[in-house]
């Protein structure tokens, strides 16, 4: 990929060139070899048959015949018969050699050839020998490994600096990124790998080492930052729940007041408490979960009409007009459970923040980017602008809605299972004031396209 | 949990661990157990999941500290028949104790409900008290068939939301309360004696 590739692949491709080489040229020598050995083995025949004279007779038809093959037969008392003036092997010396012979090529010029031979010594003491051209090929075949030879050797020197030059780089990327994790592993969370910007593999790596750092982090937080939020949320509850207990228990002993009544409200605290518990687990679940469990795809409309179905009762008891409208037949991809409980949160805090007589509005349509929209308008006294960022946090309620039920919770878990889903949360204002009313608030989980 | 349950009428057996409560259910026959998912020796869903392999039927009730999706579908997989995460009211508990009790003993298949003197077709889909046919919304009919199966005992909020809308989180506004006082409307207004009971701390009951 971005490593430099010449130092991965041509070591390779180099020993597998010389290799194709070298086998060549051996099997060019070993053919040679071969109908060397068959024309020695035919003129032994002869010779046997019809002993040094014959030889002779076919040593000179043969030479005459232009057959590819140098023969000599040389005896005792000046015998020479053959196509060559000398043999390469010492009289009485056999076996096989290689050696050159003077020619000419077809435009005339002198060039020495390689050749192969045999010499073998006959019982009645002559020497015969039988030996071939092997050209061209080999010839070529040799400078070819020549010049090979030096570029192999210069390949090697550069495949030596390259290698040494790319294990430094790695070793000093690596040595990054084990700092890191060595730093994160000794308890600093905000350690991160510096990204080179050479956009290989170590950029990669490191990206994605600073990404799960980032998550792990913010996750680290919203926990720590959760177990903050019920330590002191659910301290206020705790403490009014023991003073109405102590309470009874005075009266009780005192022998006046209805302990019954101070028991029931009790039981109304801790059931409060528990509620916000579990509310704010869930968020933190969510945030450390990562994306959303057990996606599924599902029609957004038809989510959107079971929890509309919910909450219609509701609005109707409390004088608000309430409308849904849904685009059919989309798809989206998430958690159902979750998308159903975080558009149930929207129309609760509608359902809540709208004074009789208002409006509420759920929307599910899909938007020219492909992303499915579940909104929520209302017609409330709506959110002032610097406050929209705020209201999503854990816990955050805002002045005017201290008297209203609620831990401050819904949003917080809105915005959770957008993160989950990698959609978000946008709040705006909504319709606008119209006469005393509005300008009510327009609250939107926006969730990916399904892909 | 036990004396509770003990005090609404139950006779309890406890066991401190799951190899041990897997023992207790393949000795005896209970109508309800109650089963936690982390006990020591054998975790619950491995003491349910050997009970069903044997062939027990029991109902059960999971209980759970864990409260993902994931871990509910995990519990009702292995073959637990309804699920409560801590922390609960004991009131939602002993609610869905008697519902799996009831469960158990009506196996045979009804087509026709009776509550004194309130009658559903469920053939049909119709509902009449003392003969007078009442008009019922879809969802109205499913919630009033929930009450009417579990007559005589106490329904959460929560058990209703997870049973007639199969949603499995707790709303902040009374959304039940609200479907649940329009379905008295129907069928207990113009009638001398109301039929549908608000439980104080724990939720509603059908009474004859």
């Amino acid at each position: 990929m971005r490593l430099p590739a010449p130092f991965r692949t041509t070591p390779f491709r180099l020993t597998l060139m010389f290799l194709a080489v070298f086998l060549l040229a051996g099997e060019v020598t070993r053919r040679a070899d071969q109908e060397i050995g068959a024309e020695m083995r035919s003129l032994e025949t002869v010779y046997r048959q019809g002993g040094v004279d014959a030889l002779n007779q076919a040593l000179i038809e043969r030479t005459a015949d232009g057959r590819p093959f140098l023969y000599l037969l040389t005896g005792k008392g000046g015998m020479h018969t053959g196509s060559i003036a000398t043999s390469p092997f010492e009289a009485g010396e056999t076996g096989w050699k290689q050696f050159r012979v003077t020619g000419t090529d077809p435009n005339g010029a002198v060039v020495r050839q390689p050749a192969r031979g045999e010499q073998v010594v006959l019982a009645t003491g002559e020497q015969l020998f039988v030996g071939a051209d092997i050209g061209q090929a080999e010839y070529f075949v040799v400078k070819i490994v020549r010049a090979l030879q030096g570029a192999g050797a210069l390949m090697v020197i550069l495949g030596l600096a390259g290698g040494l030059l790319v294990s430094r780089n790695v070793s000093r990327a690596m040595a990054g990124l084990n700092a890191v994790v060595a730093a994160v592993r000794g308890g600093d969370l905000h350690a991160r790998a510096k990204v080179r910007g050479a956009r290989d593999e170590f950029d990669e790596l490191a990206a994605g080492l600073n990404d799960m750092l980032d998550r792990l982090e913010r996750s680290m937080a919203g926990l720590r930052h959760a177990g903050d939020a019920i330590a002191h949320d659910l301290r206020s509850p705790l403490t009014r729940l023991r003073a109405r207990l102590e309470v009874a228990l005075l009266d009780v002993e005192a022998g006046k007041g209805d302990p019954k009544a101070a028991l029931a409200q009790a039981l109304e605290d801790a059931e409060g408490v528990l509620r916000t518990f579990s509310a704010v687990l869930a968020i933190a679940r969510l945030q450390a979960a990562g994306p959303a469990p057990d996606p599924a795809t599902f029609d957004p409309a038809d989510l959107a009409a079971g929890v509309a179905e919910l909450y219609e009762p509701v609005c109707e008891e409390k004088g608000l007009e309430f409308r849904v409208e849904m685009t059919p037949q989309l798809v989206a991809r998430g958690n159902r459970e979750f998308v159903a409980q975080a558009v149930a949160n929207l129309l609760d805090n509608a359902v809540k923040y709208t004074p009789e007589g208002g409006a509420v509005v759920l929307r599910v349509r899909r938007r020219s980017s492909g992303e499915i929209e579940f909104s929520v308008t209302d017609t409330g006294p709506g959110v002032p602008e610097a406050e929209r960022a705020r209201i999503v946090q854990r816990f955050v309620r805002l002045e005017n809605s201290r008297n209203l039920p609620g831990a401050g919770l819904g949003l917080s878990l809105v915005a959770a299972v957008a993160e989950s889903h990698r959609g978000r949360l946008e709040i705006d204002e909504g319709p606008g004031a119209v006469e005393g009313s509005g300008p009510g608030l327009r609250v939107a989980l926006v969730l990916p396209r399904a892909t | 949990m036990a004396r509770g349950l003990g005090e609404a009428g139950h006779e309890c057996q406890i066991a401190s661990d799951g190899a041990y409560g897997l023992d207790m259910a393949r000795q005896d026959q209970f109508d309800v157990m109650v089963v936690d998912r982390m006990m020591p020796r054998m975790d619950g869903l491995s003491m349910i999941e050997t009970l069903r392999r044997d062939g027990d039927r029991t109902p059960v009730l999971v209980l759970s500290a864990l409260g993902e999706i994931d871990d509910r579908v995990a519990g009702l997989k292995a073959g637990g028949d309804d699920y409560l995460v801590k922390p609960y009211a004991f009131a939602e508990l002993s609610a869905r104790v008697e519902a799996l009790a009831r469960r158990h003993e009506t196996g045979s298949v009804q087509t026709v409900l009776k509550v004194g003197d309130l009658e559903m077709d469920l053939i049909h889909r119709r509902v009449a008290r003392q003969g007078k046919e009442i008009d019922l919304q879809p969802r109205e009919f499913q919630l009033l068939e929930f009450m009417m199966r579990h007559a005589g005992q106490s329904v959460t909020r929560t058990m209703l939301l997870e049973k007639v809308w199969e949603y499995h989180f707790d709303p902040q506004t009374n959304v039940i309360d609200v479907h649940v006082s329009r379905l008295r409307s129907k069928i207990d207004k113009g009638f001398d004696r109301p039929m549908l009971q608000t439980v104080r701390g724990a939720g509603y009951r059908l009474d004859a």
